[in-house]
């Protein structure tokens, strides 16, 4: 992932939660989205689909190694080109080698979250190709040099009088911020690109390894465009984007336009399996599958979470996450954001790195109700906790904070010992008199406690526990105590 | 290809096998083994009448929550009428004359739109694949008429195969698609139509489309045309054996 991402977590969920504009589109969103797909769920006649989804998804990776030489063979035999891709590099070193052979002069992309998670768009760039998105967001979001907040909404953390600004800027078009208006520019910008890109680059939403086909979606349009104008097309792929049959694809897509937009089918699903044929009018010369593993066989090889590689990408946990929900994409400083985000991000690019993730996250749990995969991301979150406290050599994890991991040994003795607690309570009720303050309760704690206090008041230690009041008000009195009383009732 | 053997390698040692132990898909075949589908075509083939008309109500009913026009023809020359009067009634968004694209198909064919348009400037051009100036033409083009294998009630989808005579371009450059299909060619749900795939055969590019180009990337408002047609028409003709099971003459 983009090493040059480097804001904070905290900062950036900080500046989330104060944007006005971000809260209201947040929420709109997942008031719509999230609570909409809980209803298709709740109210699908085939109840079993989910389930019967995720086993297939479950039983494709277990035989990933079969069903992608199934693939790469049939995809091969309809005149399409695949290679595989150990590493994201390996991955943009055969794409620039492929454009420059086609002395490819523009590219234009489809949708593509697998092409930022390798980062590929600097690399074209730097030989010199101009690298145009064409989906609406994605586009608005590279006019303005922003970062994507949202798997299917890209650019859903700016308003239309920002973006009215931005293309008045950029596209020099009168300002206005009515979206067809805007739509209209943009269609008419991109259209002249789309029409003259020598290379589409897109990704792979499924691929059916059976037919030999990758399929894509879309609403807009410009995937169709990208893969169907410029000479050459290149489709990077996670390796894990397959499903083996295309009675499998059906419901895998089912789902996954249902879970992303509540849509029954997107307006468009591609089918491509090759270059266009030799009578074809149109469509791409050249056709290159680029199959990625970059850090994708680790997970499938750690079982604890394989069950990730299950997930079809439609962005749903993002709409019911209320983590999410507050701090928006950016702090999760990574293409992959929100519940599946906090997962996926460090298994691919490391768990100390990004371990504010799957701290950030509640284990609330909705984001596994809201899976049309099922998938138990709360379980992989804690997972990825376990790992951080103690540290994991598999996983090349060290563990994240050896103080905390300290207080917490330290609290174990005391809470494992009567009398070690006890006199700790004791000392504890002389040492924390200094930060008591007027109202009687303690307002700033110092060093690993100081987050405690920092957005409200603590009740200091009381003078006397419960069990100290207990004894007093009994002591004499033991025999005739409540609990004795109870007894005698019975 | 020795890319191929490392990278599938390092899968099956990740699945706790040998990086060299490859695995035979003929020894896993509940793998590439589908549901058998004979049901879903004897319902296909046994539908009623009745419930035919109830699949073109369908269609339209969820064609119209996605923004399609869905026109029912009952003669191929009423569809004709419908076709002459959308070209003329439209206005180029690119350009400022009207060429329209359409498939090399039957259907379309038998419209006879290049003697149609005697007092205007209409200019009908026909897909072939040995057309050099097809791009060309296609992008003047503010009509793409299409000619689609499958429609799906359900989903209000309609399914486009690429051919050499029926090129990817004609239903996503031009501004308008206007797609003919016949009722017989209209399945319930998507499970029928993938077994009429599965049954069939499907070429190495075909596509779903379910209505116009649509976006709502700013501020979640709906806007239709974004990159392909802004608009979708849909004129369900006759069945091929014509409403009351004799052969419809083609105009």
């Amino acid at each position: 992932m983009n090493p040059t991402q480097s804001s904070d977590y905290r900062t950036a969920a900080v500046a989330g939660i104060g944007s006005e504009r971000l809260q209201k589109s947040l929420h709109g969103l997942q008031d719509r989205f999230g609570k909409g797909a809980m209803k298709l769920w709740a109210g699908m006649e085939d109840r079993e689909m989910r389930s019967r989804v995720k086993d297939s998804r479950m039983r494709t990776l277990e035989h990933l190694d079969i069903i992608l030489a199934e693939l790469a063979k049939n995809v091969r035999a309809r005149g399409g080109q695949v290679y595989f891709a150990e590493t994201g590099q390996d991955a943009i070193d055969y794409t620039i080698e492929v454009a420059k052979k086609n002395e490819v002069k523009r590219v234009v992309k489809g949708k593509s979250m697998t092409s930022m998670e390798i980062n590929i768009d600097p690399a074209l760039e730097n030989e010199g190709i101009e690298v145009v998105e064409t989906d609406l967001g994605e586009y608005i979001i590279q006019l303005a040099g922003d970062k994507p907040s949202h798997i299917i909404a890209p650019c859903i953390h700016l308003d239309r009088n920002q973006i009215g600004r931005l293309f008045t800027d950029k596209l020099g078009i009168d300002y206005t911020n009515d979206p067809p208006a805007l739509t209209l520019a943009a269609r008419k910008a991109l259209r002249e690109k789309l029409l003259s890109a020598d290379m589409g680059l897109t990704g792979c939403n499924l691929a059916c390894a059976e037919t030999g086909h990758i399929s894509l979606v879309s609403n807009e349009g410009n995937i169709r465009m990208a893969t169907t104008m410029p000479r050459v097309l290149v489709a990077l792929m996670g390796m894990e984007r397959v499903v083996a049959t295309l009675a499998e694809h059906r419901e895998a897509l089912q789902l996954l336009t249902r879970g992303a937009a509540l849509q029954k089918l997107s307006t468009y699903v591609s089918f491509l399996g090759g270059p266009a044929a030799e009578d074809d009018p149109d469509g791409p010369q050249e056709f290159h599958l680029v199959i990625i593993d970059n850090g994708r066989c680790k997970i499938l090889a750690d079982p604890e979470f394989r069950e990730v590689l299950a997930c079809i990408r439609c962005g749903a946990c993002l709409n019911i996450c209320p983590v999410y929900g507050k701090i928006g994409g950016h702090a999760y400083n990574s293409p992959y954001c929100g519940p599946i985000g906090a997962v996926i991000t460090p298994l691919l690019d490391g768990i100390n790195k990004h371990a504010d993730l799957c701290k950030g996250e509640t284990l609330c749990g909705a984001c596994r109700e809201i899976c049309p995969v099922e998938n138990d991301l709360p379980r992989m979150l804690a997972a990825l906790r376990h790992k951080l406290a103690y540290g994991s050599d598999r996983w090349n994890t060290r563990q994240h904070n050896p103080a905390e991991a300290y207080a917490f040994s330290f609290w174990r003795l005391l809470v494992t010992n009567a009398f070690l607690y006890r006199s700790f309570i004791a000392i504890g009720r002389i040492f924390q008199w200094p930060f008591v303050k007027k109202n009687k309760m303690i307002k700033k704690m110092a060093g690993l406690a100081s987050g405690w206090t920092a957005h409200r008041d603590l009740p200091p230690i009381a003078g006397r526990t419960f069990s100290e009041l207990w004894k007093e008000k009994y002591r004499t009195t033991r025999p005739a105590g409540p609990a004795a009383k109870i007894e005698e009732e019975k | 290809m020795d890319n191929q053997n490392s990278f599938l390698g390092n899968i099956r040692i990740a699945l706790g096998l040998g990086a060299g132990e490859e695995r035979d898909k003929s020894h896993y075949p509940a793998l590439f083994s589908s549901p058998d589908t004979g049901a879903i075509v004897a319902r296909m083939q046994n539908r009623t009448a009745e419930e035919k008309e109830e699949l073109v109500n369908l269609f339209q009913e969820n064609a119209r929550a996605l923004g399609i026009h869905t026109h029912i023809a009952l003669t191929d020359s009423d569809a004709a009428g419908i076709v002459v009067e959308l070209i003329r009634s439209k206005e180029p968004e690119f350009t400022h004359t009207k060429h329209i694209m359409q498939h090399d198909h039957p259907d379309i064919a038998a419209l006879q739109l290049w003697k149609r348009f005697n007092r205007e400037a209409v200019t009908v051009h026909t897909t072939f694949s040995a057309d050099s100036e097809l791009r060309e033409k296609t992008i003047t083009s503010f009509i793409g008429i299409t000619a689609p294998v499958i429609g799906v009630a359900d989903s209000a989808t309609v399914i486009q195969f690429t051919t050499p005579g029926q090129p990817r371009s004609t239903s996503l450059v031009p501004s308008i698609h206007l797609a003919l299909l016949r009722r017989d060619r209209l399945v319930a749900d998507l499970s029928e139509a993938y077994a009429l795939l599965g049954e069939k055969g499907y070429p190495d590019s075909f596509v779903f489309i379910s209505g116009p180009s649509k976006t709502a990337d700013i501020e979640a408002q709906m806007v239709h045309g974004a990159h392909g047609p802004r608009e979708m028409h849909l004129i369900v003709l006759p069945a091929a054996d014509g409403p009351l099971g004799k052969k419809e003459i083609s105009l």
